[in-house]
């Protein structure tokens, strides 16, 4: 498959100079070689190599991810695919923030004018704290994270993570990088056709990608997004005006928010939990069940737990645990979250996992090299461990919290 | 060059860069290699690009080049233009001399991984 997928341009997104597309283009091009040339590779030089060099040291066949991880650093062509990867994650930045910084005056004066013209909410408290969790490393290696501030009412880190992310996910999210929210919503017209949430609240929304379909969706629902990171918010809020849509977002705790209890119908989040912490994860799912009103549904799409991979699967998603400064993605993937969604109130029989089918192909023949044969090679794919995405589908965990009990007589 | 009258955007991420190769100075190595690659497909992609407007416009580009003078301002952008390339192409010597100062270690890396697995 050639990816030719091109991002949508919108009244917020930076615009590169010829060199500089050129240059980010190439980093989505090798990350895309990474996945489709190098990453084959790994299988046959453990199955050949690495596992017999592993019996012949230890004398034991490798037992768990650990194992098959203490062997492959070791290995010439594991070196090279992992140090590719963290180059390619690099020059991916790199080649963003030159960009974002050469025009960052005029994106900061034209994120005030967009909040200006809208009458949704944008409230970023005074004092606000974020979480160790985001702060204590750059998350994804990318630079300043979500939350840093270089001058009073900066959106900077919110368009690298626009543009970056887009070359991350190599347009498989879409020209508009919002597949996340727009499977989801999907998966809600297909499965629950009656459902007609007033208030949505989107958790770790970052700039908005997914947050918006909700509200094309249900175009009359209060839509909320919130995050820690002040930058991104305030970059989603003019986003959603450049774009159209009254969306209100928050620079907001998803452990902790300030909203009513009993207040959204639909409470989601999207690659959120895996950012969070051991601490914080149970906290966010029982701060979904307070703000949810009774019958209200809460979705999160993210990783799919390790117990149901075997250790070579999980041992090439966890190298983004060391090598990507995703500090959670291991243990997140251990957590039982059916015990957490009991923990915080939902009812374990009301609990599923369940796949919502990536929206990729409603692009294809519409958008800017969303061609037909690009788009399929996306979508038809089976789920193969360090690719970017499962072809079939966002792995959603759902669970609705019960309807109010009828008061005892 | 970089104006130094306003704040500009954060270049490295916070966190321990890991090794991938024993051998010492490799790792800077390979990222030096890939960062040429990455120019090396710029420039290819905009020569690509010049001869394709060129061509839409019936206009000979190679005589053209091949008769180019430059003068002070085109040296002075030249020489500019290299600069800033140096400047990519060294990024893993910035971010070593960042986790220098900034007194980043392995050891903070994997304690703070396994701190936020439990907090």
């Amino acid at each position: 498959m050639l990816n030719t997928f091109q991002q949508a341009p919108h009244p917020m997104l930076p615009k590169a100079s010829h060199d500089e597309a050129a240059r980010q283009e190439f980093t989505k091009s090798f990350k895309g070689f990474i996945q489709s040339t190098l990453l084959p590779g790994l299988t046959p030089v453990y199955t050949a190599r690495v596992s017999k060099a592993f019996e012949r040291e230890t004398g034991r066949t490798p037992q768990g991810r650990r194992d098959i991880r203490q062997g492959m650093v070791k290995d010439l062509y594991f070196q090279h695919y992992a140090a590719m990867n963290r180059v390619a994650q690099e020059l991916l930045w790199e080649s963003v923030v030159v960009s974002v910084d050469r025009q960052l005056p005029e994106l900061n004066a034209r994120a005030q004018e967009l909040a200006a013209s809208t009458q949704a909410k944008l409230d970023i408290p005074e004092g606000f704290s974020p979480p160790r969790y985001v702060t204590a490393l750059d998350i994804h290696c990318m630079p300043g994270g979500y939350c840093s501030e270089i001058e009073p009412q900066d959106i900077s880190v919110g368009a690298l993570y626009d543009r970056g992310v887009y070359l991350y996910s190599m347009g498989y999210t879409g020209p508009d990088n919002d597949d996340m929210g727009r499977s989801v919503c999907n998966y809600l017209k297909r499965h629950m056709p009656d459902f007609k949430p007033r208030r949505i609240l989107d958790m770790g929304c970052t700039v908005g990608h997914s947050t918006l379909p909700y509200k094309e969706l249900f175009p009359d629902a209060e839509v909320w997004g919130i995050d820690v990171g002040g930058p991104v918010v305030r970059y989603a809020h003019a986003r959603a005006a450049g774009m159209g849509l009254e969306v209100n977002f928050a620079q907001m705790n998803a452990e902790e928010t300030s909203f009513p209890d009993d207040h959204f119908d639909l409470v989601v989040s999207h690659i959120l939990l895996h950012e969070t912490s051991g601490k914080a994860m149970p906290r966010v799912f029982a701060e979904a069940h307070r703000v949810l009103a009774p019958g209200g549904l809460m979705i999160h799409a993210d990783l799919p737990p390790f117990d149901l991979m075997d250790p070579f699967t999980q041992f090439i998603l966890d190298n983004e645990t060391w090598y990507n400064n995703e500090p959670f993605w291991g243990a997140m993937r251990e957590m039982d979250q059916f015990a957490l969604a009991e923990k915080a109130g939902f009812d374990r029989a009301a609990a599923r996992f369940d796949t919502a089918p990536m929206a990729v192909m409603e692009f294809a023949g519409g958008h800017d090299g969303y061609s037909q044969s690009a788009a399929e090679g996306v979508a038809e794919r089976e789920f193969t461990a360090g690719e970017f995405a499962p072809g079939g589908g966002w792995e959603v965990f759902i669970a609705r919290k019960a309807e109010e009990k009828a008061l005892a007589a | 060059m970089t104006d130094d009258t306003r704040p500009h955007m954060i270049r490295d991420a916070r966190g321990k860069r890991p090794d991938f190769y024993p051998t010492e100075g490799l790792d800077h190595a390979m990222s030096m290699i890939m960062v040429l690659a990455n120019e090396l497909s710029v420039l290819h992609d905009r020569l690509d690009s010049a001869e394709r407007v060129a061509k839409a416009q019936g206009m000979d580009l190679a005589a053209g080049i091949e008769a180019l003078v430059l003068d002070q301002d085109a040296l002075e952008a030249r020489e500019a233009w290299r600069q800033d390339f140096l400047a990519r192409l060294f990024y893993l010597a910035r971010k070593d001399a960042s986790e220098a100062a900034q007194a980043e270690t392995d050891d903070d890396f994997r304690s703070t991984i396994e701190d936020i697995a439990v907090n």
